[in-house]
């Protein structure tokens, strides 16, 4: 330690709360085989914790925890700016894509642990608690999908509360104690809210805190070869070294996620809406090898319940059952195989699952503004209704852009409507140049996904 | 190194004659050569520094020199040329047996260029500070702007139609007029009712008719431009602590309940504590007597009339 240049400030501290001693003790902690980028992993979990707690304050801010305003207050922190500056939906963003990259990092840092064989003895406690952090993390994305309440996160919400309701014995009292009842509502939603923004980040605290804690007193695992004399020799204090490391591993994952939530914000799909029986719900990305899984597995309880079950036991068990010191991946084939297999399923089966799903048109927003106009001058709205506005002859298109019907499905029935509806009654757009089709395709594919009025206006 | 060597603080120091020059105190251990290359002996004067290569054996319970005579030629040890550095920093083989918390480790790297040393320390120490810097700006910029993106949001001035003609109002005397109007509430738009005093003067020569706020010259551009010697609209909150203030017919005056400011009927401050007379709000009187009125809200407590968003 410098003696030298201390501030006032620091020397005050440290004669009132020891501060000297406390820095000493969080930054001197000796790293076998001095720093390196790969421990950078644990680090970058904590730092998007971190990064979900303060968004998610933020978004708590705004947000109405009720149906009749969770999609409203939604809409309201997306049109939220500051100084020309999307403030609102950059904080979303940061949320929406924090959840997804804290889901990546939490699989990176296990495959890691369980590859370099550190959960083996004397970290089996250790390994337990981070079990314990993997299984609150799914339970925060589960929960944080439905509070925006539009059609996605309410139909998503309908199959995973419908899941749990087939546990046997205790799955349908399970299913209604957490919906608040039989079906998703008032309930539904404030069980989600409190559970997502009180119950589960007080439990991170204190399993982040079991599991710093057990990390201090037992040390790192270090490399998984070398000789302890070397491994002894080579060591390095936390500070500086490493944390300039985690540092920069923070910096490239917020990056990553500020990055994300500039080009790429989360949608708003329109309000849920219960009587829409043409919605097909798709699950959360992370989720999609489960759900293709439960398309292969008969009967469904078997998936749905053995699944889950078996990844947990088969994770709390491992370090009781595989008790060789032995920690080279390298000299532990059956291990390293049992992963490369399992990821590769995972890969092959959330491929298959995105595939499967319907593909929605992607809009850009200026094709879409005059399709808009189109829209109006070949008076559709004689016919259809849009949010609430129009006619009755034929059907509402208030949700048309989230059934998934393709640009070239949407201009043929534009222009030849029997080809679609033999018996149709809708006039034939023919005389619409090309150009004005596209756009037109493109207007009726925003509908029920974009272009809501902003209520800060 | 292949047997362990065992360092007590405190065991006796020998000479080569088998006496007793002094006690190790420390060890002064090269970060460069990753091994121990000094004792540090406390004779009866000080501390004095001695070479490994001038000890012959190290057993736990006592060192021999190999060397005649007192230590007095040897130099002596300075704390302020060393930094302390914890018992495992030392190399495997050492046993260390803790009588004296403290060994030292030469301040070598200094000798060979302090500057480097330390300024790569200090690099990564402001690297991290950077970095820290860098994500911390990025997001308290957008959360500042988000919490205050509500508070900024712009005064909209949404003019009142109110369900009255001023020839209905009666000569001189305050009328309480409620209407119905909207109160914005981040998404939310609630329906609420509203009060204003409505006066009606009987003539433009009447000093009442001149509201006291504007008489002082409080009132902004948009409340001189929308004013009328006709009617004078009062808002129904006293600026002393917002409670509502009556209209006593017998006295001719406002009173509020609360803590008794005292208001003439142009709503000049007779007495009390309020820092500032009731505020007038813009009014529009139509040629067919229809009255539209603009409902602001101000500031309470303060002698200036400050609008609120």
């Amino acid at each position: 330690m410098k003696q030298k240049g201390e501030s006032k400030l620091l020397k005050y501290l440290d004669e009132r709360i020891r501060l000297r001693s406390l820095m000493s003790f969080l930054l001197d902690e000796p790293i076998p085989g001095g720093a390196r980028w790969a421990y950078v992993f644990g680090s970058m979990v904590l730092f998007t914790l971190i990064l979900q707690f303060l968004t998610g304050i933020m978004l708590a801010f705004y947000y109405g925890g009720t149906p009749d305003h969770a999609w409203d207050s939604v809409n309201y922190i997306d049109h939220l700016s500051f100084g020309g500056m999307g403030v609102g939906r950059l904080i979303r963003g940061l949320h929406y894509w924090g959840a997804s990259m804290m889901v990546i990092l939490v699989g990176v840092h296990l495959l890691q642990v369980f590859l370099w064989g550190a959960y083996k003895k004397p970290r089996e406690i250790m390994w337990l608690v981070g079990v314990v952090l993997l299984a609150l993390t799914m339970t925060a994305a589960f929960t944080g999908y439905l509070l925006p309440w539009d059609e996605r996160a309410y139909w998503g919400t309908i199959v995973g509360t419908n899941m749990i309701g087939l546990v046997p014995i205790v799955g349908p009292i399970l299913k209604s104690a957490i919906r608040g009842g039989v079906g998703l509502g008032a309930l539904t939603l404030s069980h989600f809210f409190t559970i997502h923004t009180m119950v589960l980040p007080s439990m991170f605290i204190l399993f982040v805190v079991f599991h710093l804690v057990i990390f201090r007193r037992i040390g790192p695992a270090g490399p998984y070869k070398g000789d302890p004399l070397a491994l002894e020799a080579r060591k390095e204090f936390f500070y500086p070294r490493q944390v300039l490391m985690d540092a920069m591993g923070m910096l490239a994952i917020f990056l990553v996620i500020a990055g994300l939530s500039l080009l790429r914000p989360p949608g708003l799909e329109s309000v849920a809406n219960p009587s829409n029986s043409s919605y097909s719900p798709t699950p959360a990305w992370y989720f999609d090898w489960i759900f293709q899984l439960l398309k292969m597995i008969r009967p469904e309880i078997l998936g749905v319940v053995g699944l889950p079950a078996l990844i947990g036991i088969v994770l709390v068990l491992l370090p009781f059952v595989d008790k060789r010191p032995e920690r080279s991946p390298f000299r532990r084939p059956v291990a390293v195989l049992v992963t490369m297999v399992v990821l590769g399923a995972m890969m092959t089966l959330s491929v298959q699952a995105e595939r499967g799903f319907k593909k929605l048109v992607s809009l850009e927003p200026r094709s879409v503004a005059r399709g808009k106009l189109v829209f109006r001058q070949s008076g559709c709205i004689g016919c259809h209704t849009v949010n609430g506005q129009g006619g009755h002859i034929g059907p509402d298109l208030s949700e048309e852009g989230l059934v998934g019907h393709s640009e070239h499905w949407l201009v043929v029935q534009f222009v030849q409507s029997a080809a679609h509806f033999p018996h149709s009654p809708m006039p034939s757009f023919s005389y619409l140049k090309p150009d004005q089709l596209h756009d037109l395709a493109q207007y009726v594919s925003s509908l029920g996904r974009t272009g809501w009025p902003d209520p800060t206006k | 190194m292949s047997e362990e060597v065992v360092l007590r603080m405190g065991v006796p120091v020998l000479n080569e004659d088998g006496h007793e020059v002094g006690t190790l105190e420390k060890l002064v251990f090269s970060e460069t050569e990753r091994k121990i290359t000094e004792l540090v002996v406390r004779d009866l004067a000080s501390l004095k520094r001695i070479m490994i290569s001038q000890v012959r054996s190290i057993f736990p319970h006592s060192i021999t020199l190999a060397r005649h005579g007192t230590l007095e030629t040897l130099p002596v040890f300075d704390p302020t040329e060393f930094e302390e550095v914890p018992t495992w920093f030392f190399p495997p083989g050492y046993q260390i047996e803790i009588g004296s918390l403290v060994t030292l480790k030469p301040a070598d790297i200094r000798e060979m260029g302090e500057d480097a040393a330390c300024s790569r320390r200090e690099f990564m120490a402001r690297t991290t500070a950077v970095v820290a810097g860098l994500i911390g700006i990025s997001l308290v910029v957008p959360i500042g702007g988000y919490v205050l993106a509500a508070a900024k949001t712009k005064i909209s001035d949404h003019w009142v139609p109110l369900s009255v003609s001023i020839n209905q109002l009666p000569m001189d005397s305050p009328v309480s007029h409620t209407f119905r109007a909207v109160s914005v509430s981040g998404w939310m738009r609630v329906p609420v009712e509203r009060t204003v005093w409505l006066i009606r003067h009987s003539s433009p020569e009447d000093p009442m008719s001149l509201p006291a706020d504007e008489k002082l010259g409080l009132d902004s551009e948009l409340e001189k431009q929308f004013s009328t010697p006709l009617l004078t609209v009062l808002s129904p909150i006293c600026p002393h602590l917002g409670c509502s203030p009556q209209w006593i017919d017998d006295r001719k005056r406002f009173i509020c309940p609360c803590h008794h400011s005292i208001y003439e009927l142009n709503g000049n401050r007779v007495s009390g504590p309020a820092p500032r007379p009731m505020d007038s709000l813009p009014v529009k009187v139509g040629k067919d007597g229809d009255i539209s009125i603009l409902y602001e809200q101000f500031a309470i407590g303060i002698p200036k009339k400050v609008r609120l968003a």
